[in-house]
């Protein structure tokens, strides 16, 4: 049977696109970082402009790897404080709006603007309202990450057909217990939707935080390296950055696939 | 009778028989807590706005709360009302460049998302690239990208254009994967060619998710010119905020900072607005 000419990605051998998914994206990243290396290399660029990859990876290997490491790990910890905070404060309100109709029809339009306005444009208000120590950075994190984590906590709790609830309750369900055998498993995937959103946000959210105030982590050492013109610095920073946000992601992606295999397997 | 219907839920009845409100407060109580209504859903938003404003100026009214901390409400319409024609130039300024950076994603971004459709193999070496470039966090580059382009407007620019290409990027493809393959079918044997199949039927049937790419591109497209703003310009709403930040003049920073809700808002509603259109001109469904 002939296959569409454009898509169909079921039409290729299975053993040869599982190699390829896993070796051409690591094939392409190698390409560009040695692209990268060789045009710092053939053009002699400034370190200042471009710090060659080699240079980064010297930077992580010497000794000033220990300062960066715990500028990183302020920043990490802030993120994932701000991280956890959302996560109950988002969990409390979704699991309270959605007991609640007019609370929702009240409180919902707001939560769905917040999602189109740029809201990393508050940072400032924040450090105003909470100073300039780790307070501010954290609040405003989870002001951040707060917002994807209610409206998938929201979606996943209103996600079940009421014909299930109607019939759990004709066979004398309590709330609670609809609650915690119906509506919180069916929103597991939801909920955890948004909380890979929210991890991502965190990060961010803190950065920008530090970005405007801080003497301490990743986003003070990267705006402070580079009014130095310090670009090495600067380029290594955001590799940690990116590695703990891939940290605080992939703690996610985890703990999703344990609660999915224990609550909706 | 059906309209006054009381939900089912207990503890509304029983407020409601124990008598313990006037036949006023019944009435109210039941449209509160009747099912949701289009008028209900107008209504209540701007009854929780209005207990806001009130919380607000009563708050300032009985507690003296330092003006630098927070100014009441009287004092950032003030603020806005005084300051209007020189902020809107200011949005001005954000929302165009924002708007040009948004094109310019949009641009890239659905070109390069065809492409990547078109060939697979390069789309299983660059995808999971992308994808890793969305869980990263994008903003912390935006030095360098002052290192690289300087200071002007090139760098608001870019920057909102590195921020905003991703989803286009990723919605395209999504888009153009989600074509319903018996209407694929039905053009091969209806003898179309690759082109006509693409251009009268992948495309339209991607519209939809490229919009809601582009939708938060659009948001996208605006945080990037703001930190921009933040860090490095003179001119826009992200520099206004700043400077009214660092010069303690709150009610200024948040009468900046509600113009830039509002801005943002406008932006993400005309590319909705454009997809209307578009979806009416070609009369297909919108998603």
């Amino acid at each position: 049977m002939p296959e569409a000419s454009l898509s169909a990605p079921a039409s290729r051998p299975r053993t040869c696109s599982k190699i390829s998914a896993v070796l051409l994206p690591l094939l392409s990243a190698l390409v560009w970082i040695l692209a990268w290396q060789f045009a710092v290399w053939w053009f002699s660029i400034s370190p200042v402009l471009a710090p060659a990859p080699s240079q980064v990876i010297s930077i992580l290997f010497s000794a000033e790897i220990h300062n960066l490491a715990s500028h990183g790990l302020y920043t990490g910890l802030e993120a994932t404080a701000g991280f956890i905070l959302a996560l109950v404060l988002g969990l409390g309100l979704a699991l309270t709006i959605s007991r609640y109709g007019w609370l929702r029809d009240m409180i919902y339009p707001y939560l769905i603007g917040f999602q189109v306005v740029p809201k990393l444009a508050l940072a400032p208000l924040f450090v105003l309202w909470f100073g300039i120590g780790l307070t501010s950075r954290v609040a405003f994190a989870s002001f951040i990450c707060f917002f994807p984590i209610v409206i998938a906590g929201i979606a996943g709790l209103c996600s079940i057909s009421p014909s299930i609830i109607q019939m759990c309750r004709s066979v004398g369900a309590s709330e609670a217990q609809i609650l915690y055998q119906v509506r919180l498993p069916s929103a597991i995937r939801y909920i955890f939707a948004g909380m890979k959103i929210a991890a991502t946000m965190s990060i961010i959210g803190v950065v920008i935080a530090e970005f405007i105030s801080a003497d301490k982590g990743l986003g003070y050492l990267i705006l402070f390296a580079s009014s130095n013109a310090n670009t090495p610095i600067v380029v290594t920073s955001i590799v940690l950055l990116c590695v703990i946000g891939l940290l605080l992601y992939g703690s996610v992606a985890i703990a999703e696939k344990r609660f999915l295999a224990r609550y909706a397997g | 009778m059906a309209r006054w219907q009381l939900p089912r839920n207990d503890s509304w009845h029983a407020m409601l028989a124990s008598k313990a409100v006037s036949p006023a407060g019944v009435k109210i109580l039941r449209w509160i807590g009747m099912r949701s209504s289009s008028s209900r859903r107008i209504v209540l938003p701007l009854l929780l706005a209005g207990l806001l404003l009130l919380a607000w100026q009563l708050l300032m009214t009985f507690h003296k709360v330092n003006p630098i901390v927070l100014p009441g409400p009287g004092a950032v319409f003030d603020s806005l009302r005084q300051n209007l024609p020189f902020l809107s130039v200011q949005g001005y300024y954000t929302v165009q460049t924002s708007l040009v950076a948004l094109l310019i994603s949009s641009a890239i971004g659905i070109s390069a998302g065809i492409i990547l459709i078109i060939s697979r193999r390069l789309k299983d070496a660059v995808f999971p690239n992308i994808v890793f470039f969305e869980l990263i966090p994008k903003i912390a580059l935006a030095p360098l990208f002052v290192i690289w382009f300087g200071t002007g407007i090139e760098l608001r620019i870019a920057f909102a254009v590195f921020l905003s290409v991703f989803p286009v990027l990723l919605a395209t493809m999504a888009g153009l994967t989600a074509t319903d393959p018996s209407v694929l079918r039905l053009c091969r044997a209806l003898n179309a060619s690759v082109l006509q199949t693409f251009f009268l039927v992948r495309l339209p049937y991607a519209a939809p998710f490229i919009f809601s790419g582009i939708k938060v591109g659009s948001t996208m497209a605006m945080i990037g010119v703001v930190i921009a703003e933040f860090l490095t310009g003179n001119t826009g709403l992200g520099y206004m905020i700043m400077f009214a930040a660092t010069n303690l003049e709150t009610s200024l920073m948040l009468s900046s900072i509600l113009l830039l809700c509002i801005f943002g808002m406008a932006l993400f509603w005309g590319v909705e607005f454009v997809e209307r259109l578009l979806a009416k001109k070609y009369e297909a469904p919108v998603a």
